[in-house]
């Protein structure tokens, strides 16, 4: 039982994380209609933004993260404008291929400027504390905890602002957002700065549990790809849900099944999903 | 007030309109009569700045307003309700009138009194606020589309084709709902193909064939016109 538990809260920490990353995904795929197979490079960036401030400009771990959602969020709002904005008319295989373009381009930079190398990024929160009986360090609480607040203020600047509203209003019908004076251009960036800054968040939060290096990413975006699948494109919910799904399936998976099948399971349970609702959880009907 | 002037729109080779030049006068509704493909959406597109003209001036109280991208165009106060309605689906009734009002966000007690306007011409919607709109009737979805213009306050209302799909009864309404938002004070451009309807409540009407005007007149004589009669009323 303690044992359950304890995986639990596993399955919590690690869901906290894909659940911060599939709402980037899910957020950007409501403008530009194609999931943005950069995200990953966004969250690497943000990571090592994270790494970079705390080691070469000595700021605290708290200050590093906030500071790296701003830079990896203007880079999110760079790739909007240098990159799929001008190309907002075009098929959208374009867009597809930039972003894979992109995603090459900013691993290219990463080695470039920090290295191929697997580095630490070190943590005030290391320590471990033992709450019932449950031992865990306070960086899983700090993830868990800064997860579902940026969660819910998330949720309330897209309810509750017109400009959050603006943004919701653009995925589900584009002309119809312009029509009622939408600057869809400012949405597009916005959406982009927020999506960049969930990517930077993430990554800050699991490196000093995992590791800082260049293809960081790989793993973690194609983890998104099956939570957005699986919660329905574009879902905001299915985003948050799908992405503890997969958290509690991974930590439990590996603690019953085995260690080496964990990564499998998110591509089992998309196969699964998938055969029995083919839209996802959260599908949308009438698109 | 609102002036179309020379106005021509391509998409790549094909001219799609071609040196049209109209104007609707403050107080008034004018009527763009047309079949289907005549142009008048792309008009109206055109208008609300979601295409830019090869040629010709679009002015709105004399300043041009062709030049402006689509959202500013609403600030001025052009607000279209376009064909297919281009609703929210799934947000609420509430939320698709409330983000009508995205021009005029700041303004709380403004906002307030619109959604009354609204809801007073359209009850409906106040029973059905919570509904997300892609779970409205037809018609409900065209009151909608209509009372979400209705909330950026609009100086000139662009009514792209309210009547299609709806059935006879509720065309009817539509149009003395039509007729009542113009008594109250806003400026109409309607495009229909329901010309019999849609020239009992004009007071201009124009006839817009292949991408271009082929007649006008006020709509007691574009009524009387033979040739209007044959094309578009039947008998």
């Amino acid at each position: 039982m303690e044992l359950f538990i304890q995986q639990l809260l596993n399955g919590l920490t690690v869901g906290s994380v894909y659940s911060l990353v599939a709402l980037g995904l899910t957020l950007v795929y409501g403008i530009l209609h194609i999931p943005n197979f950069a995200h990953g490079a966004l969250y690497m960036m943000g990571g090592y933004v994270t790494l970079t401030a705390m080691t070469k400009a000595g700021l605290p771990y708290g200050l590093a993260v906030v500071v790296s959602m701003a830079a990896v969020g203007m880079l999110g709002v760079l790739m909007e404008r240098l990159v799929f904005y001008p190309l907002r008319d075009a098929p959208p295989l374009h867009d597809k291929i930039a972003a894979i373009g992109i995603l090459l381009f900013l691993e290219a930079f990463a080695q470039f400027v920090w290295g191929a190398d697997y580095q630490t990024m070190p943590t005030p929160y290391g320590d471990v504390v033992s709450i019932f009986g449950l031992t865990l360090t306070v960086q899983r609480i700090l993830i868990i905890a800064s997860a579902v607040i940026i969660m819910i203020l998330l949720y309330l600047f897209l309810k509750k602002t017109f400009i959050g509203a603006s943004i919701i209003a653009m995925a589900q019908n584009r002309e119809g957002a312009n029509l009622v004076g939408i600057n869809t251009n400012k949405v597009a960036m916005l959406t982009f700065f927020l999506s960049g800054s969930l990517a930077a968040l993430a990554a800050s939060l699991a490196s000093p549990i995992n590791l800082v290096f260049p293809g960081m990413g790989h793993l973690v975006i194609l983890k998104a790809f099956v939570i957005i699948i699986l919660g329905g494109m574009g879902s905001i919910p299915g985003a948050i849900v799908g992405g503890y799904i997969l958290g509690f399936s991974e930590s439990l998976g590996a603690t019953y099944v085995s260690n080496d099948y964990k990564d499998i399971i998110a591509f089992a349970i998309l196969v699964i999903i998938l055969t029995v609702k083919p839209n996802g959880l959260f599908a949308k009907e009438g698109r | 007030m609102l002036e179309v002037a020379n106005v021509s729109v391509r998409y790549g080779s094909f001219a799609a309109i071609r040196d049209v030049t109209f104007s609707v006068k403050r107080g008034e509704i004018a009527v763009l009569l047309g079949a289907n493909g005549a142009g008048k959406s792309t008009l109206f597109r055109t208008i609300s700045g979601l295409h830019k003209p090869v040629q010709g001036e679009i002015r709105l109280n004399g300043e041009r307003i062709d030049s402006l991208p689509p959202d500013r165009i609403v600030g001025r106060g052009v607000v279209q309700c376009a064909e297919g309605r281009k609703l929210f689906s799934r947000m609420s009734v509430y939320e698709n009138l409330l983000m009508g009002a995205y021009v005029h966000r700041k303004d709380k007690d403004g906002i307030r009194r619109s959604l009354e306007y609204v809801y007073e011409l359209f009850p409906i919607l106040r029973e059905k606020r919570n509904e997300p709109a892609g779970s409205l009737s037809g018609g409900q979805q065209q009151m909608l589309a209509i009372g979400r213009a209705l909330m950026s306050r609009p100086a000139v209302l662009l009514l792209d084709e309210p009547s299609v799909g709806l059935a006879p009864l509720i065309v009817e309404q539509m149009f003395a709902t039509i007729k009542q938002i113009n008594q109250e004070g806003t400026t109409i451009l309607l495009a229909e193909q329901n010309a019999h309807a849609a020239l009992s409540i004009a007071h201009h009407g124009y006839v817009f064939e292949n991408g271009t005007i082929v007649a006008s007149g006020t709509a007691e004589e574009l009524l009387a016109n033979d040739d209007v009669r044959k094309a578009y009323i039947g008998g």
